[in-house]
């Protein structure tokens, strides 16, 4: 099953009220989206696509997890995971606005598999773990190359804006994908395809990851691991359609906007 | 865990902003790995597993099953939000505050300021911020404030505000435009750069004086 969460913007009583939804197969050819409580169904054109996780927990992401990629930057693979933080103010859904800020040379995108913890837990081993995923969805954890320093690498001024971690477009039941280990990762720019990795390639597994972070701290449902991303990152500008797609999982589609055209008025 | 009733979305805290750490790391900042002094605000986030409350005693970290030998403390006035803010002006960022607090920051020693310190900082309810808000109508200037901290009621840290490499409303106005805060947000402005040891028990107590006070006990393994 997968799991969506929508605005409502047609018209009628539902008119502003935000929606779970599910995403039956039918929805590829109707683009009918399913109302959880009733089984009504309400057109795509109608909604406007929220982050898939309601209560959004801790964040966590991780750098420089594709061996490709630490190369690609030029870096050795960590012998430990790069685990940053990410604020819930970064968080958008499929088909929404991202900004690109003034004056900077080089914003990438980052397509990444996530795994969505669904009970809470402290000191998981390796081997439970998977019974602590809900299941997945896919993200574009975006950065900004220009705002880099070597303190708390990679900081929240790279990593943490707000819309840069456009997420969905929903959460598929970790049932319905099975093995994780060898899942496709590309992403298009403009059609182009620019990334096209595996999760094969992945340094800490979503197991390994879990045992990790649980160690450290008690996981609850609604928390996210972010698991990295591979090799191809690309310079973003205003105007650019970027799709991020999984394997199994689905595909996120993000605009890329000027600074001005995203914050208007608190330009 | 007790999760606290203040914070709602998101607690930032500042480090590297007391100005006589700032100027005694000179020399480390342009050594490796950092290679030149920070040029922003140093942030970090403290996820909502560490949120707790005034009283709460605060679980001793573990490591591979063993306590961890050390930890450290320091204290913060707490910035909480009183309505959305993004991208203010310094002059009009008290504006957006809806009142002060304190918060503790429990934590393994800092030993580096080069990677997020998860292991160190995002310890469970590490992070207890004062059960009262102080309206900002009550505060005509946060940089007046000093944030006194006692161990077991020896005093170990006095920090005054005025002692930032970044006031209070320059920082809220940086934050602002990086992200956008939203009411019951909280910025911890700044720590002192020499955080306080602690062992298992000990009693951590932290006053503003005559405004608000923050009282802790670290847990034992």
């Amino acid at each position: 099953m997968k799991h969506a969460r929508v605005l409502f913007t047609g018209a009628g009583p539902l008119n502003g009220q935000e929606l779970d939804v599910t995403v039956e197969d039918s929805f590829a050819t109707t683009g009918q989206l399913t109302l959880k409580t009733d089984g009504q169904l309400i057109n795509e054109s109608d909604v406007i696509w929220l982050s898939p996780i309601k209560e959004p927990g801790t964040i966590f992401a991780l750098g420089l997890n594709y061996a490709d990629h630490a190369r690609e930057l030029a870096f050795e693979p960590p012998k430990e995971p790069l685990v940053f933080l990410k604020g819930v103010n970064t968080l958008t859904g499929h088909k929404q606005n991202v900004y690109r800020p003034d004056n900077i040379k080089f914003q990438h995108y980052e397509c990444e598999l996530v795994a969505v913890i669904g009970k809470e837990g402290k000191n998981i081993s390796r081997e439970e773990a998977m019974d602590y995923i809900a299941g997945y969805t896919v993200c574009n954890d975006f950065a900004i190359r220009d705002y880099l320093e070597n303190y708390y690498r990679p900081n929240l001024r790279v990593k943490s804006r707000d819309s840069l971690l456009p997420i969905g477009p929903w959460v598929i039941d970790k049932e319905d994908v099975g093995d994780i280990s060898n899942l496709r990762v590309t992403t298009h720019v403009n059609g182009e395809l620019t990334q096209d990795g595996t999760t094969a390639d992945i340094i800490f597994d979503v197991p390994f990851l879990v045992e990790y972070l649980s160690k450290i701290m008690t996981l609850k449902p609604g928390d996210m691991i972010a698991t990295g991303t591979p090799e191809g990152l690309k310079d973003m500008q205003p105007g650019d359609k970027v799709v991020c797609e999984i394997e199994k999982i689905g595909a996120l589609e993000t605009y890329i906007v000027s600074e001005q055209e995203f914050y208007g008025d608190n330009y | 865990m007790t999760n606290n009733p203040i914070v709602k979305g998101k607690l930032v805290c500042v480090a590297l902003n007391d100005a006589s750490q700032f100027e005694a790391m000179q020399a480390e900042f342009n050594e490796a790995p950092y290679k030149s002094a920070p040029t922003q605000p140093v942030l970090y986030f403290k996820p909502h597993n560490t949120w707790s409350t005034e009283g709460a005693t605060v679980e001793w970290a573990m490591s591979e099953g063993q306590a961890a030998e050390s930890m450290v403390v320091g204290a913060s006035l707490a910035v909480v939000f009183g309505k959305e803010c993004c991208r203010v002006s310094q002059e009009e960022a008290l504006s957006y505050v809806g009142g002060y607090s304190l918060v503790h920051d429990f934590s393994l020693p800092e030993l580096t300021y080069y990677r997020p310190d998860i292991k160190g900082k995002c310890l469970d309810g590490s992070a207890p911020i004062g059960s009262v808000v102080v309206p900002a109508s009550d505060v005509a200037d946060p940089q007046t404030l000093t944030v006194v901290t006692q161990v077991n009621g020896q005093t170990v840290s006095e920090m005054p505000v005025s002692n930032m490499v970044r006031s209070v409303a320059e920082l809220i106005s940086t934050i602002s435009y990086i992200m956008t805060l939203q009411p019951g947000d909280v910025i911890a402005v700044g720590f002192p750069g020499q955080r306080a040891p602690i062992k298992q028990g000990d009693k951590v107590s932290s006053a503003i004086a005559g405004v608000i006070e923050l009282n802790n006990v670290a847990g034992r393994a």
